[in-house]
């Protein structure tokens, strides 16, 4: 605008001087005066263009633009919203391009309930050792429903949803995003125990958070994409929590050995109950076919001994001892005395292996 | 007079353009102007767009920024019902929803003199509620006790209620409690608190483990011994069977129990014989009998 006027206000100038003096003796400095005059002309026009042109701008994929004419959107809700391409707006005054990132997933971080780190310190890992209490105000944390501390902290990603209400409805939607998560973490750890929030429970937990943050989003004019929530015992007691875990892995360890037990005895008491159980079938039949095969030995026998008994059984007893005595090593034969009274015997016992019995057969 | 008329008119349009810089005025998207005649307000809300006006000194526009804006308390200790001493920071997204009596309200229309008068409502009505909650209507186990929502429902109705008393012109949006903390001496108490549960939950976690363990170990060593003890029950049963179906031939022998039993001895002899065993026979026994009375020769020296 300023410069419009600027280039308006010397182009009387050189065209007022030659009209006043007409004087041929200066013709030179006239022609120097119209040439000069021609240049001014042509830059105005050439500043008009650039003026108009000035005008046009570009919108990029992930962006949506709103063109404000004398300070009010151009169309309605949703239509005022110009997406990607190229476009045209009267130069400022007239219109002013507000441009609002959209699908582009932003992201911010509530440390309301984190303990004081740099991020130097986080990347590197070195804090400095912790103080033996919390200092309000430098070190955050949240209080759990069982009134423990711990800290936590959350990662929101969201995406713009509504820009109009996005940024003309708020002079820091981001830090009102912010505010929301850290009420959610807050409000959240307020209904969870400790050990849920650290151990047992920790997607729940991120889950409430979202949800609860979830719900002040519509407000906002976003949409919730992802949570991301970490929670650490007070550095303070990191040593006492630590050796819980390690208890309660134990605790793990040693019901799983029990449980091992439990298998193993089991399976090995399956396996000798059913050889048990089939060494008593085998019993059974052989025992069974033995009996069996007596009876039909009996029967068999039976015509034969029938027709002579003593001679059969004195048969049989011959058979038996005539196999008896090929087994035993020596035979030592004792004649009858001349007396008549049989050669009297002493035997000397030894305490032997089981293998060996004294079997006296008289019959 | 070519030239003068172009003169003419971009002295026209000079004019135009600095009578619309004097005359009019414009109100940005989100934001609301008051114009003042004289001082006295007489255009109360003017939306966005394009206003005309009377220039300085007659008339006088103050913009306002419309959108809800945020503000943070500053840590505040306070006491609960339970005498507790808790540290809270609020904090409210709020927006002028009156300009005009946000104007008369402060200098100028002054923010930062509004922030201030929020201020000082935020932490008179935070120390009241507080005061009427005990600790556990902020944390709880139990969804149905607490009052989280409800506290901060009761903190933005009451600083509602005295910036419509006032007239200030503002209105609360969203209220909310955004720290929640313990003063530093007591953070020590709560370690040392924390710690003991610790130490209880350590040696809960070892001694139930050992004695869940235990009783595993108890339970599989019974059920073992129950398979066991009913495997054998039923392996008598099955030789139990087996001798009833033996049995079942049992008539066969009663032919004759004279050669049965005759059997049975020839049976008994032939595995006692089996081992190594020594006999003593006389010689009355078959076939022994043939050496009766034959041999004469004195007794062999025994071996």
């Amino acid at each position: 605008m300023s410069d419009e006027h600027n280039q308006h206000d010397p182009a009387p100038e050189p065209s007022a001087t030659p009209m006043a003096q007409e004087d041929a003796g200066s013709q030179a400095l006239t022609e120097a005066l119209r040439s000069s005059f021609a240049i001014v002309k042509f830059v105005m026009v050439a500043l008009v263009v650039v003026f108009l042109g000035s005008g046009f701008f570009q919108v990029g994929t992930q962006e949506k633009a709103v063109i404000l004419r004398f300070g009010k959107t151009v169309g309605q809700e949703q239509e005022a919203l110009l997406g990607p391409g190229l476009h045209w707006s009267f130069p400022y005054p007239i219109d002013e391009v507000v441009k609002i990132p959209i699908t582009e997933i932003q992201k911010i971080s509530s440390t309301v309930g984190w303990f004081a780190e740099t991020p130097e310190q986080e990347l590197s890992g070195n804090l400095p050792p912790p103080g033996p209490s919390l200092i309000p105000g430098v070190d955050g944390y949240v209080i759990t429903a069982d009134r423990n501390i711990i800290h936590t902290r959350a990662t929101l990603y969201y995406q713009v949803d509504d820009p109009i209400r996005y940024v003309f409805g708020f002079t820091s939607a981001s830090n009102t995003i912010q505010n929301a998560l850290n009420n959610a973490l807050l409000d959240t750890a307020a209904q969870f125990k400790v050990d849920d929030v650290l151990y047992s429970d920790v997607a729940g937990f991120q889950e409430a958070v979202q949800q609860r943050v979830g719900a002040q989003a519509d407000l906002l004019g976003i949409t919730v994409k992802q949570c991301n929530v970490e929670s650490t015992p007070p550095r303070q007691l990191k040593d006492v929590f630590d050796q819980v875990t390690e208890a309660r892995q134990n605790q793990n360890k040693v019901l799983d050995d029990a449980h091992s037990y439990e298998n193993q005895a089991t399976n090995s008491a399956e396996a000798q109950a059913s050889t048990i159980i089939n060494e008593a079938r085998s019993a059974r039949a052989r025992y069974v076919q033995s009996v069996q095969a007596d009876a039909k030995a009996f029967s068999d026998l039976l015509p034969n001994y029938e027709i002579n008994p003593g001679l059969f059984r004195q048969q049989e007893l011959v058979q038996v001892m005539g196999q008896a005595l090929t087994n035993v090593d020596f035979k030592t034969y004792l004649p009858t005395t001349a007396n008549g009274k049989p050669i009297e015997l002493r035997l000397l016992l030894n305490r032997e292996p089981p293998g060996t019995k004294t079997a006296p057969a008289n019959p | 007079m070519k030239r003068n008329l172009i003169t003419l008119i971009t002295g026209a349009v000079l004019i135009v353009i600095f009578a619309l810089l004097l005359f009019t005025f414009q109100v940005r998207q989100s934001e609301v102007a008051v114009v003042t005649t004289f001082g006295r307000i007489t255009g109360p809300r003017c939306e966005p767009g394009l206003h005309l006006r009377w220039p300085w000194p007659v008339q006088q526009v103050y913009k306002f920024d419309e959108r809800i804006q945020n503000f943070q308390e500053k840590f505040r200790e306070t006491l609960t019902a339970d005498q507790i001493s808790l540290i809270t920071s609020i904090y409210v997204g709020w927006k002028i929803s009156n300009p005009s009596a946000f104007l008369n309200s402060f200098k100028d229309g002054s923010v930062t003199a509004a922030q201030g008068q929020l201020e000082s409502l935020l932490a008179s009505d935070n120390i009241t509620v507080v005061g009427q909650h005990p600790l556990s209507d902020f944390v709880n186990v139990d969804p149905k006790q607490l009052q989280f929502d409800q506290i901060q429902a009761e903190m933005e109705q009451m600083v509602q209620g005295e910036l419509q008393t006032n007239n200030y012109g503002i209105q609360i949006e969203f209220l909310g409690i955004q720290q929640l903390g313990l003063p530093e001496s007591v953070t020590q108490a709560v370690f040392d608190r924390m710690k003991s549960e610790r130490n209880i939950l350590i040696s809960r976690a070892q001694n139930e483990g050992q004695a869940e363990a235990i009783k595993i170990k108890a339970n599989a060593d019974r059920q073992a011994n129950e398979t066991l003890a009913n495997a054998q029950a039923e392996a008598t049963r099955i030789e139990g069977e087996g001798v009833a179906e033996a049995a079942k031939t049992l008539p066969v022998f009663q032919e004759n129990p004279e050669l049965a039993n005759f059997l049975l001895s020839i049976d008994a002899i032939k595995q006692a014989l089996n081992q190594r065993s020594i006999l003593f026979f006389d010689d009355r026994v078959p076939p022994f009998d043939l050496f009766h009375g034959t041999l004469t020769n004195p007794p062999s020296h025994r071996p």
